[in-house]
């Protein structure tokens, strides 16, 4: 046991630059999401023809193809062609590029399950429906798409790993290091499991306490909704 | 006019009984205590029901009339207190409490149907799965529990293609295909449309009348006056009051039987006439 | 396109045999995972003390977990302690992965069935064994049923992963294919329309089975 404590403490620090990593990317990703997510969710839920086809096909190849293929084609794949990346862009762009899928059909959840009347209530009072979505619809959607959003966040935390395989020092590569260096899969990979577990905890407590203060009393949307 | 009616109905009722001699007591409820947390429900409840006979429980909401429904059967654990179904105690043992439960046939306020299985197989579960009769004479015994129900043309409806009063008789008779001693209904007909409940009271008398031993929470005085042989005032987690329908009606001794008899009539329409 | 390609897509019949490796892995590692993640739904909901902590703490850690985290680990166990293959080890890490999932799944569609239904099936005299087994599952299976499916396309899109213990299904063959020919782009691509090709198919068969298992007027 002592010896363990010994070896955790001894790994910490490596383990430790690992978790940063981590989280700026998932930081970075979730950031990137949400600015190409957003648009993608209204031109599906608004938009008509081209615009909205686009959306539709962009959405699904992502939620229909694995996220470790699309980090490859990004990083490999466009080198190939010329545009290389270097590898943390690459593993943002991956990780954003696919979270921003997920997050457009987490709004689009919400902007659907906001009553028509308020649009129609809009409209009435001579908004524009451009008016009307960004002053009445998006405030709404924002607070509803809350705990489906959060647990994107913490999710994202766990996708990260998937950088280790484009050999970004994130917390997974930086255990395999140290794994090639002492010779100790197990415990290693067990004192990585626990700082998973701790900060994925810790982060949805946080995201808890949030979700709280942000409530509209009697305005909400259970996780089983979307 | 509708008063004396209703007297006359009842006479008839005694007298068949009296004649029939059925005054062997099949239920017998002593001392029944039970507490939801610190607030106590019942408090000391006894009460005894003879065979055949139909028993309608009245009280204020929240009095424990279903809690009180719910012990018998066990689906509470009651405190303190016997329950005896034809001088068996009902307890918590295993066996005994399933063959306690095949003996008592339970009603619910909303329904409570199997919501995946046809009318007919909510019928034919219960003598298949437990009593583990052979599928195909279940599901015949299913089909006549369901047209004593009226409901034989409803049989492979599915219960949200049933509206809510053929929900509650298909409930009955699943109930029936039990074969059970007596039936307990709570308040079957308050979660129906007022002009859905006259099916559902219809097949509740008939039963009456082929000599069910029932125990109906049930604020229908329509229903009480015509099929019912005593009425129990339940207050304040004990009988307040029970006698005739004639005497809970007409002449109750408490105040209190009265004021509420008075509120109920009145809220349903009757006796302002 | 030019020549470069050509060999690419000569491969594409090399390619396509990974997708039996794939389905394997994802079928087994689903029905062990709805086998587990069932068990500890019921725990969860009808359990004991015990059994309802250990099913709420094994669902919250293993959920926290990256899928490669737990792939490791059982790859390493698999080597030096106990011993199966990197196919089982594989199979056993999606499963367990998806099992806390699907112990969500199965316990939210368990508790969306109202109280009443079990009270109606023990006043018959079931107990509550045969209350469970003929009255509860039936009705909240059906409901697991959407998002039992969007579990399932998780898992096929996650038995990618077994590329990294050098498992020969669709990925890792797209690996060599691209070793061979030195075109990463168009290989990964096709390997892509391929994973597409069966995430469809499956959302197909799962709306397909949706409506199948239909209640009627429900
Ligand atoms: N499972 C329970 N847990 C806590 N309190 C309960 C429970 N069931 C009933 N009660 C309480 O017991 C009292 C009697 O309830 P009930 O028997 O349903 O009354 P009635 O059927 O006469 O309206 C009520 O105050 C009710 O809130
Ligand atoms: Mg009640």
């Amino acid at each position: 046991m002592l010896e363990q404590i010994n070896f955790f403490i001894s790994i910490l620090p490596k383990l430790w630059q690992g978790l940063v990593v981590s989280l700026q990317l998932s930081v970075g990703a979730l950031a990137f999401g949400l600015v190409v997510g957003l648009p993608m969710a209204l031109a599906r839920t608004y938009g008509k023809g081209v615009v909205k086809s686009i959306a539709v096909f962009y959405i699904e190849i992502i939620r229909g193809t694995p996220m470790v293929l699309q980090l490859f084609l990004i990083y490999f794949g466009l080198a190939d062609v010329g545009l290389v990346l270097d590898r943390v862009t690459a593993a943002i762009l991956a990780l954003g590029i696919n979270s921003s899928a997920y997050q457009a059909e987490y709004f689009r959840g919400a902007i659907l399950s906001i009553d028509d009347g308020q649009m129609m209530a809009a409209e009435a009072l001579g908004m524009t429906k451009r008016q009307a979505i960004i002053n009445i619809i998006l405030p709404q959607a924002f607070r509803l798409v809350l705990p489906p959003w959060s647990n994107e966040l913490i999710y994202m935390v766990k996708y990260t790993s998937v950088a280790f395989l484009i050999a970004v020092p994130e917390l997974m590569a930086r255990g395999k290091m140290i794994i090639s260096k002492t010779f100790k899969p197990i415990e290693t990979l067990f004192w990585v499991g626990v700082i998973y577990v701790i900060v994925l905890s810790l982060i949805a407590k946080i995201v808890d306490i949030i979700e709280d203060k942000v409530s509209i009393p009697g305005f909400q949307m259970s996780r089983e909704e979307i | 006019m509708k008063e004396s009616s209703g007297s006359q109905v009842y006479d008839i009722k005694v007298i068949n009984r009296k004649v029939n001699n059925m005054t062997k007591p099949i239920l017998r409820i002593q001392n029944l205590h039970k507490k939801f947390g610190s607030s106590e429900v019942l408090k000391g409840l006894n009460l005894t029901v003879d065979e055949g006979e139909v028993v309608v429980i009245i009280g204020p909401s929240g009095t424990g009339k279903s809690t009180l429904l719910r012990c018998i059967n066990r689906l509470e654990t009651p405190d303190s207190g016997e329950i005896y179904l034809e001088d068996q105690k009902i307890e918590h043992g295993k066996t005994n409490l399933s063959r306690m439960r095949q003996k008592i046939g339970m009603v619910f306020q909303d329904f409570n149907l199997f919501n995946h299985l046809t009318a007919i197989q909510n019928v034919a579960i219960g003598p298949v799965k437990v009593k583990k009769i052979d599928k195909a004479k279940a599901m015949k015994a299913a089909e006549r529990e369901l047209e004593r129900v009226g409901l034989k043309d409803k049989a492979n409806s599915y219960p949200a293609e049933l509206s809510g009063g053929q929900k509650q008789r298909v409930a009955i008779a699943r109930a029936l295909a039990m074969e059970p001693k007596v039936m307990l209904f709570d308040e079957p007909t308050s979660a129906l449309d007022p002009e859905l409940t006259g099916e559902v009271l219809a097949v509740m008398k008939d039963l009456a009348k082929a000599g069910m031993t029932m125990v109906v929470v049930s604020h229908e005085m329509g229903f009480a006056r015509e099929a019912a042989h005593r009425i129990v005032f339940l207050e304040d987690g004990i009988v307040s009051e029970m006698g005739s329908p004639e005497k809970i009606f007409n002449n109750p001794e408490k105040q209190r039987t009265r004021e509420f008899i008075s509120k109920i009539t009145s809220l349903s329409g009757e006796g302002s006439a | 396109m030019s020549m470069r390609y050509t060999e690419v897509f000569n491969s594409i019949p090399y390619l396509l045999q990974g997708v039996g490796t794939t389905l394997e892995i994802t079928i087994y590692a689903l029905f062990l995972g709805a086998f587990f993640g069932l068990l500890l739904a019921l725990a969860r909901v009808y359990g004991g003390n015990i059994s309802r902590r250990f099913a709420i703490l094994y669902s919250r850690i293993i959920r926290s977990l990256p899928l490669l985290v737990i792939l490791f680990l059982l790859f390493y166990l698999g080597t030096e302690v106990i011993n199966f293959s990197e196919f089982q080890a594989v199979i056993l890490a999606l499963a367990i992965h998806t099992s806390a999932y699907q112990s969500e799944i199965f316990r939210g569609s368990i508790q969306s069935i109202s109280k009443g239904q079990m009270e109606a099936a023990l006043a018959l005299g079931m107990s509550k064994t045969q209350g469970i087994f003929t009255i509860i599952l039936p009705q909240a299976l059906r409901r697991a049923i959407p998002y039992w499916g969007n579990e399932a396309s998780i898992v096929l899109k996650d038995s990618s992963f077994a590329y990294v213990l050098g498992v020969l299904e669709i990925l890792r063959r797209g690996e060599f294919v691209i070793a061979r020919t030195g075109q990463a782009l168009i290989t990964y691509i096709i390997v892509g329309i391929i994973y597409l090709i069966l995430t469809s198919i499956l959302t197909k068969c799962l709306s397909i089975g949706e409506r199948k298992f239909r209640i009627p007027g429900l």
